[in-house]
């Protein structure tokens, strides 16, 4: 690890790295949604690019729930031939209790039907991200496979260049774009951020069922390219942890899995387990009931907020996606690949602008920091970054007591028996208010949680 | 009285890892930084926070995990999970470990 031969050789044979010591005007660290976006942004503003991938092909190493959300992607490339599953034309958002009830909201505005479907799509990261890729391929990009950057290169302060896996594997070039995904070893390596705290971390698991395309419509109410996203929370879709389960669907797969604080399962809440109590649970099961598992997969998600953001930018090198942190969950809202996107994006426009400059030192590249706090990525993180704090205080009640307590209302509000309606309706009260600790408890925590939908 | 979780998936760790492809690099990107804190260890968070059973104390192993590391999914969570810092975790060399096809 510790290869200090200072320069390149020029090559001699296949196996050794060819020399691209300042053939580039930038070095991009991983092919993901945020460098991939990067790096397609500088090869249209016309420099040199050269994509680092540490898997056998982009997409390999990358997993997420998931949905796509396309503003900006579509900004960069033409989506029309994408390798997109389905559109998002239902969210439904559902509560689980432990003891098999579901309490469950669900949406299908007919505009999400139209196109450009409200740029919401299920896809495969393996497919969507080596498609990607290629795009930026397309435009100009060099992409290289199999080449792991372990640390960058220092002149003084100023970051020049990485140091990668291959035989003689420094390679300089004046901006290097961080793009090395939730665990990022380089910036920390680096020292360009902590690692993050595990209460600001989620381990997500996940698997793909394959079911034939006919079942996966009927299932789920589909036509065409139709597809569905559920969310669901409470005691029955991560026990007592803090986070949730997903369901969604792609063309003839459904994912399925769940996502919390590393945290509690540190305490002992192991993610298997997790996911074989969601995947049981009543309101689950029948939707994967006899699927075919074709890949298990897991990753970290950063979920700490505008808080835990590192610093974006430094003599040289700037940081994006995952490895900034740039992930929201408001509960309602879980986004990441759009917050990615913007990232690499508004990262690219600033290096090409530093770039065309001559320089690129850490007020050269200041735009990128700039753009970013004004553009939607973090202000949503602000705006929402009390979430995460009173759901963990508020667990017991959000994750256990409300689910039961609404099934409990239900079953008493619309019970079939020879009381009056107003009887039941007092009973499913109480319930609630049961729950609650009263109206009082009731109007505090609709007052703590107002924020959710505004 | 319940009637939850009548469809227990019928599954196991070495199910679910069967249907992920890997290139075995031929030696582990992970590691101890120092045995003795392990031996210290009463949690071992290493192992539940693992969802790839790759970390596992024996009985006579003096709370040393062994670390079947070609399971590795590459989450990190171990990484974030180990409260002393202890893990050393590296990336799989040259393009080796796990190759996910549908992610």
């Amino acid at each position: 690890m510790s290869e200090s031969e200072p320069t390149l050789q020029k090559p001699n044979h296949q196996t050794e790295t060819p020399n691209y010591d300042d053939a580039y005007d930038a070095i991009v660290v991983g092919a993901g949604l945020s460098g991939t976006a990067a790096a397609l942004t500088m090869a249209r503003e016309g420099l040199d690019v050269l994509l680092l991938e540490r898997g056998p092909a982009p997409g390999t190493k990358n997993v997420f729930g998931g949905v796509l959300y396309t503003p900006t992607i579509r900004e960069l490339v033409d989506i029309d031939d994408a390798p997109l599953e389905r559109y998002i034309a239902e969210k439904k958002f559902s509560m689980l209790s432990a003891d098999g009830d579901e309490t469950a909201v669900s949406m299908r505005p007919s505009a999400w039907s139209d196109d450009p479907h409200n740029d919401s799509y299920t896809v495969l990261r393996r497919r969507f991200d080596e498609w990607f890729a290629k795009q930026a391929e397309e435009a100009g990009v060099t992409l290289i496979t199999e080449t792991t950057v372990t640390d960058v290169l220092r002149d003084g302060d100023t970051i020049v260049g990485v140091r990668t896996d291959r035989p003689d594997g420094e390679i300089r070039a004046p901006v290097v774009v961080l793009a090395e995904g939730a665990n990022s070893l380089v910036s920390e390596t680096a020292g360009l951020k902590d690692r993050p705290d595990r209460e600001d971390v989620a381990v997500s698991v996940k698997e793909v069922f394959k079911l034939n395309r006919e079942t996966i419509d009927d299932r789920f109410h589909l036509d065409g390219d139709a597809g569905a996203a559920y969310h669901y929370f409470g005691e029955g879709a991560v026990g007592e942890a803090v986070g949730g389960g997903f369901v969604y669907t792609n063309k003839r797969t459904v994912s399925v899995g769940v996502a919390y604080r590393i945290e509690d399962a540190a305490q002992g809440q192991t993610p298997e387990a997790t996911l074989d109590a969601f995947e049981s649970h009543p309101a689950v099961a029948p939707l994967v009931r006899g699927g075919r598992r074709i890949e298990y997969s897991a990753h970290a998600i950063p979920e700490g907020g505008a808080d835990a953001m590192p610093d974006l930018v430094y003599d040289g090198a700037v940081v994006v996606g995952d490895a900034a942190g740039l992930v929201l969950n408001s509960g309602v809202h879980l986004e990441g690949t759009n917050m990615a996107v913007e990232s690499g994006y508004h990262a690219g426009k600033a290096i090409a602008a530093a770039i065309e400059d001559g320089r690129t030192d850490e007020a050269a590249l200041a735009a990128y920091p700039r753009d970013l706090e004004d553009s939607f990525v973090v202000e949503n993180l602000r705006h929402y970054d009390w979430f995460h704090r009173t759901i963990a205080t508020d667990r017991q009640f959000l994750f256990e007591d409300l689910p039961r307590a609404l099934a409990d209302a239900e079953t008493e509000y619309f019970k079939m028996d020879r009381s009056s309606k107003e009887a039941h309706t007092d009973a499913a009260r109480e319930r609630l208010l049961d729950a609650t600790g009263g109206w009082v408890g009731a109007a505090k925590r609709a007052w703590r949680f107002r924020r959710m939908l505004s | 009285m319940s009637t939850a979780h009548p469809h227990v998936p019928d599954v196991s760790t070495e199910d679910r890892l069967y249907t992920v492809k890997y290139r075995d690099s031929g030696e582990s990107h992970l590691g101890i930084e120092n045995a003795d804190i392990c031996t210290e260890c009463t949690t071992n968070e290493c192992t539940s926070v693992c969802p790839a059973a790759v970390w596992t104390v024996d009985d006579d192993s003096d709370g040393v995990p062994s670390i079947a590391y070609e399971n590795c999914l590459e989450c990190g969570s171990c990484r974030f999970g180990c409260p002393y810092d202890n893990v050393e975790w590296t990336y799989p060399k040259t393009g080796s470990g796990v190759v996910f096809k549908q992610g």
